[in-house]
């Protein structure tokens, strides 16, 4: 989508480089492949990457590790680090040190397993086992890179023990500046606001190279530096996230998730290197399991500060409804069945009533993010009961028996209710003050996408084959976890799978 | 706090902080002016007053190409200044510093939060709910 700019006068120019100016010079979007023989290239490389997440940056690290000489990151955004930069940086993985040092015991099959009950029969067990076998190594390839971890894990909802690491920072950008640093320390060229714009193939179908647009600008969806046409010597791996972000491609999957659902996600998760592979004939998997983040909060954008704030809490806290006064889930049951239940809960009107999370302040001041949250104005501190009731109009007898209620659960161990495991949370009862968050879920992550082997090479639909030169992983890809993807489960996913690819692609080298 | 009804909260907040930032730019430093037809920064007046145009873009002969290469506002300004100028004083609040940030450091290019010709909003407040009084959209 290049738009070569010609002869307009000074002032006719610079008076409409204002969004809508610009958008007439915006042409149709043409996303195809184009021939090798008739390529001439502009720059060669032994591996080119596309998107500079998690996947991207792990893979171009391994590549050059075992010895690709030229290896190139591509990044259409202005900036580097993809969605992996503003997530939450929460990284699980079985038998850690951590999980040594705190005495859990936890197993690859145990892992695999909460992972399968999540993606409620359709999840991709053999990849699931492969992730889960190499978390562990990929995350020393994070702390190798100069990550730092808190020194504690966490138990994420749909996870049956504590095996989440998390970034000091509380962010992926904890893991990709790193990673970037090391990728840069190790030469590989990377390339900010450079877009994909189709594949290049030879005559078989090999996957030989990419066609780049330059210069480009997403937020006016203008190229100004030239298309390049860029070659992967060994092949070229796409690492470019979910969809998120493409509201007309996501509500054609999900007619809920219209423009009025807003996204956890960075502006660049549009997919449109996903809808090449598509037309390559990569076989799509799974696309309408689009996954909603049930401790998203309705007070800030994106995932904000909320969102890790609530993961950690959700344990040892009450989601209330408004109407009721009730407690409506099991506060760590899998995102999906967290974000269904949040959703329904309206007022008379069938208006949104976000519900609210309820928790001791003595605990929910253990996150590092509570200072942000109160001093943000995305969260609130109560005395009493009283006026936290009055605040978000709950009745508050029904209230005050819900918590004397759960506080008994709290004390037995035993969550009657909603079967909440409450074996971690022995002690924590909801006792004043309290700190309070809303809730309402985000788009958060697709989990459908292109569908790959164990090798990460992208499988084709009317052969059964893989596309030879090509390679996906992370985000992009789909079916590894089938309905709904336990939290924590990603990085670790892009990180293996990238550091699959670039093996991959070592190994078809000769 | 807001109405506890209200779902776009969000929102709420930025339409007050818009109205509060209009406010204030028509006494601070930064705001949007017009220059015989074409707005700008007042605290680049004197390179709209003599046409300069190519102080920031690339001159490709008679017309003005494009945006501005990214780091040429460095020719100028420098990031170290720009850095410590907005370095938040509480250490738990530096790794909010925008031209330092937590999530892209020194590397966001600047006209992804200035615009020179248009009012433009931080990157940060795609998701936060930060306050730059000095920011002038």
């Amino acid at each position: 989508m290049t738009n070569h700019r010609s002869s307009n006068s000074r002032r006719h120019f610079l008076k409409g480089i204002g969004a809508a100016g610009v958008a007439s010079l915006t042409g149709p979007m043409i996303i195809g492949s184009a021939q090798a023989s008739t390529t001439e290239w502009d720059e060669t490389y032994d591996l080119v990457i596309i998107g500079s997440g998690f996947a991207g940056l792990a893979a171009a690290i391994q590549a050059r590790q075992m010895g690709l000489e030229n290896v190139a990151i591509f990044e259409k955004m202005p900036y580097f680090g993809g969605n992996s930069a503003i997530n939450g940086g929460l990284f699980a993985a079985p038998g850690t040190p951590l999980q040594e040092k705190e005495d859990v015991t936890d197993s690859v099959d145990v892992m695999v397993a909460d992972q399968l009950a999540a993606g409620r029969g359709v999840a991709h067990e053999a990849l699931l086992r492969h992730v889960a076998a190499n978390a562990a190594s990929a995350l020393q390839l994070c702390l190798d890179a100069g990550s730092e971890f808190h020194p504690y894990l966490q138990q994420l909802g749909g996870h049956s023990v504590p095996r989440t690491y998390q970034t000091t920072v509380n962010c992926g950008a904890g893991i990709t500046r790193p990673l970037l640093d090391k990728c840069r320390e190790l030469g590989v060229t990377t390339r900010n606001r450079s877009r994909f714009s189709s594949f290049v193939q030879e005559d078989d179908g090999r996957v030989v190279g990419v066609t780049l647009d330059t210069r480009y600008y997403y937020d006016r969806d203008v190229s100004e530096g030239p298309t390049i046409n860029v070659r992967g010597k060994y092949g070229v791996l796409v690492a470019t996230g979910g969809f998120s972000q493409n509201i007309d491609l996501r509500a054609a999957q999900d007619p809920t998730l219209t423009s009025e659902v807003t996204s956890t996600n960075a502006p660049g998760a549009t997919g449109e290197a996903m809808l090449a592979m598509f037309r390559l004939g990569a076989i799509p998997v799974h696309l309408a399991f689009i996954q909603s983040g049930p401790w998203a909060s309705p007070d800030e954008g994106g995932f904000g500060y909320v969102s890790n704030y609530s993961i950690f809490n959700f344990p040892h806290s009450v989601a209330i409804n408004r109407s009721t006064g009730k407690r409506f889930m099991n506060e760590i049951a899998d995102r999906k069945t967290r974000a269904d239940a949040e959703l329904a809960n309206r007022d008379e009107n069938g208006e949104p009533l976000p519900p609210i999370l309820i928790t001791s302040y003595e605990h929910a001041k253990e996150h590092p993010s509570a200072k942000k949250v109160l001093k943000y104005d995305v969260g609130w501190k109560f005395d009493d009961l009283d006026s936290l009731a009055r605040e978000f109009g709950v009745a508050v007898g029904p209230l005050q028996a819900q918590i004397a209620e759960y506080n008994e659960y709290v004390r037995d161990g035993e969550d009657k209710q909603f079967g909440k495991p409450m074996d971690k949370i022995s002690g924590k009862f909801i006792e004043a003050p309290y700190m309070v968050v809303r809730l309402w879920p985000k788009v958060h992550y697709c989990q459908g996408g292109v569908a790959i082997n164990l090798k990460a090479e992208v499988m084709e639909s009317s052969s059964g084959a893989p596309i030879p030169g090509l390679y996906a992983a992370g985000e992009v890809t789909g079916g590894i976890h089938g309905v709904s993807r336990l939290g924590s489960c990603s990085i670790p996913e892009c990180m293996v799978m990238g550091i699959t690819a670039a093996k991959s692609v070592v190994e078809n080298k000769t | 706090m807001n109405q506890p009804n209200f779902l776009s909260h969000a929102r709420t907040v930025s339409l007050a902080f818009l109205a509060l930032s209009a406010l204030a730019s028509s006494l601070a430093y930064g705001q949007l002016r017009d220059f015989d037809g074409m707005m700008g920064r007042d605290y680049h007046a004197r390179l709209h007053d003599r046409g300069r145009c190519t102080a920031c873009h690339e001159d490709s002969g008679e017309a003005v190409a494009g945006y501005p290469k990214d780091g040429i506002c460095l020719d100028c300004h420098r990031m170290e200044k720009l850095v410590s100028a907005t370095m938040p004083e509480a250490e738990e609040d530096k790794l909010q510093n925008p031209h330092d940030s937590l999530h892209y450091g020194r590397e966001v290019p600047c006209i992804e939060c200035h615009g020179e010709h248009t009012r433009k909003e931080p990157l940060c407040a795609d998701c936060h709910n930060f306050d730059f009084p000095d920011h002038q959209e």
